[in-house]
């Protein structure tokens, strides 16, 4: 594959995995990632420096297995959580993604995100932003995410943060 | 107008009555809010950081006692130094990140310096200044915050020095922060990251939720449900073996209650091997005792009031509160574990730090989603006072029972019940020190919006 294919192919599923959290299709979400995926929104332990390592090092989210993000998924299905009750809406804008790396079989992207999250019950807005990096692998013909780093620009955080937040 | 005397309606203490009411105007009232920053978090100890977050001489931490901007250092010899950081000359500040180490600290706008004690060491081009003798005779050196303690790692600043030595202020509070400090053989350590967030409500709602057996079920019942799927269904992340809260139901329960404020509210743990620090529990019984081994592994939320708390439950966490305004609170939040920890339960430690205490986390979020529901709620101010605070109220000894007596605490009060009680009586020190530090702070003529109204 040429590299711009691969940046399409690669920009393609970024950019479908911002829409079917924005529209809250979590199951077609979930379906993007492989079952030992990594996700990772890592802190920063010092003003100009981010965790290197989630086993010694504080994230805000780390999930070694894709089970992590289906927890997350039955939480805010399961209307046990007043947290997303109601569901926040939100805008994820992906923008400047570049290829880092490609074999036949694996992509590596960069990106630029940012995400509009607005509370119906404050009736307020926020937003939240920074960088991806994005491992894709190909399984049975498509690319599947393998693992998501999202790192955050802006730490100081509001009041809730979840999957659809970064 | 509110008066002393009236502030006697905001805390209605009343044991002979069996009464402890709350007005919920102390929740929303913005005067009453500029009167509690100048009363309590400008008029007592507050948590600044531990010792360990600046390790070596000239190194340096960034905090806030109450609006105020501090640094605290350490100089060449180690000795550490709280001083507010704001330029002599003409105000700015001279620390800018908020960990660094400095062997001097200068001011970026006019580059006057100065020495990590705050000795003023350079006034830029003095000798041409012409500035006459009586500014020269002035004192230029970082003003310093009048009161600087520590007790085990954890430094306490006041910017009111008619305070309390530090170790009085805390009491038997002591005992209680011992058995967080001694789990680790070679001391405690902060594991590197943080998070920082706010919520738009009252600071008070997290000094009393930090506190709070009563909300676990029916606040966090997701969270509850997540673990038990983890473990019905084996899954890999049912190696972060949070507690089982359903199994805590049964468990003895209770809380002890100090003078100054502080409070703990404790759990037997019905699941001890939860925790990381059981994988060295025959060497930890060996160094402190069966005891003390087993009430390091009991859930225990202390708080220090008003700014700091210690939650040994999920993890060790600490929580740093600072109110921005009477409907916004910063938190701060760190994950304590002991020094040389075994890589298999620090990472444990982590994963559960995450997991529940996180703002990003899957119970944090539905805490701030419920403040912030209630301070909506406190819109309807035809409605005075909150309810509830007596539950426990029946089960209060205020003699020494046997296990304060073994602990070695003699508390102001002790409630031993099921964890089914879900006591109130752990908020009880928090509003009388309330009440206790807006009366002094008025009488020595602390601004009060309200009185001068």
């Amino acid at each position: 594959m040429d590299e711009a294919a691969a940046l399409a192919a690669g920009s393609a599923l970024l950019y479908r995995e911002a829409a079917l959290l924005d529209r809250t299709d979590w199951d077609a979400w979930l379906a993007l990632y492989v079952p030992d995926c990594v996700f990772w929104v890592p802190t920063w332990t010092a003003d100009d420096r981010l965790a290197r390592d989630p086993a010694t090092e504080l994230s805000h989210i780390y999930y070694a297995t894709r089970s992590g993000l289906e927890d997350r998924v039955w939480r805010i299905r399961s209307g046990l959580s007043v947290a997303t009750r109601p569901m926040p809406r939100t805008m994820h804008a992906i923008t400047n993604v570049r290829l880092a790396a490609a074999t036949d079989t694996t992509l590596e992207l960069e990106a630029n995100w940012s995400v509009d999250v607005f509370s119906i019950k404050n009736q307020a807005s926020h937003r939240l932003f920074g960088r991806y990096e994005h491992r894709l692998v190909a399984r049975d013909g498509a690319w599947l995410i393998a693992r998501k780093v999202a790192i955050l620009l802006n730490d100081y955080l509001p009041s809730v943060i979840d999957i659809y937040s970064v | 107008m509110t008066t002393i005397a009236d502030l006697g309606r905001y805390v209605v203490d009343d044991p002979a009555r069996g009464v402890f009411h709350v007005h919920r105007e102390i929740f929303h009232d913005p005067a009453i809010f500029e009167l509690e920053m100048a009363a309590i978090f400008e008029g007592t100890w507050i948590f600044v950081a531990l010792e360990s977050q600046v390790p070596r001489p000239f190194d340096f931490f960034c905090a806030t006692i109450g609006r105020q901007p501090i640094i605290l250092i350490r100089d060449a010899a180690g000795a550490l130094h709280g001083l507010f950081n704001s330029c002599r000359h003409k105000g700015s500040r001279v620390c800018h990140t908020e960990t660094g180490s400095a062997e001097l600290l200068i001011c970026p706008y006019h580059a006057w310096s100065y020495a990590p004690d705050g000795t003023n060491r350079s006034i830029k081009d003095a000798r041409h200044a012409h500035a006459g003798a009586a500014f020269a005779d002035e004192d230029h050196d970082l003003q310093r915050v009048p009161r600087l303690a520590s007790y085990r790692g954890m430094v306490f600043a006041s910017l009111n020095p008619d305070v309390p030595p530090l170790e009085d202020w805390l009491g038997d509070m002591r005992v209680l922060i011992d058995l967080v400090m001694d789990q680790g053989e070679h001391g405690m350590e902060l594991v590197p990251g943080r998070t920082v967030y706010s919520y738009g409500a009252n600071w008070k709602l997290q000094t009393e939720n930090g506190m709070d057996p009563y909300h676990l079920t029916s606040t966090h019942p997701s969270f509850i449900e997540i673990v038990s799927r983890r473990q019905d269904e084996a899954r890999d992340l049912a190696a972060i073996r949070s507690r089982d809260f359903n199994k805590s139901l049964e468990a003895r329960s209770g809380c002890f209650t100090f003078p100054h404020g502080h409070s703990c509210v404790w759990t037997e743990n019905p699941a001890p091997e939860q925790k990381p620090l059981y994988e060295g529990l025959d060497a930890l019984r060996r160094r402190v005792g069966e005891f003390r081994a087993q009430w390091m592994l009991n859930l225990r939320n202390l708080t220090l009031y008003p700014s700091v708390q210690l939650a040994d439950s999920e993890s060790l966490l600490l929580r740093v509160i600072r109110p921005l305004a009477v409907d916004r609170t910063e938190m701060r939040l760190y994950c304590m574990g002991p020094v040389g920890e075994a890589p298999a339960a620090r990472a444990r430690r982590i994963r559960q730090h995450e997991d529940f205490f996180n703002v990003s986390g899957l119970a944090t979020p539905d805490d701030t989603t419920v403040y912030e529901d209630c301070q909506h709620g406190f819109k309807a101010r035809a409605i005075a006072y909150h309810q509830g605070y007596a539950r426990g109220t029946g089960l209060v000894e205020r003699a020494p029972v046997e296990l304060t007596r073994r602990l070695g605490i003699a508390p102001l009060e002790t409630v031993i019940g099921s964890f089914q009680v879900q006591q109130e009586v752990q908020y009880w020190p928090m509003y009388r020190q309330w009440r206790r530090l807006v009366e002094a702070a008025l009488a020595r003529g602390a601004p009060s919006a309200r009185a001068a109204e």
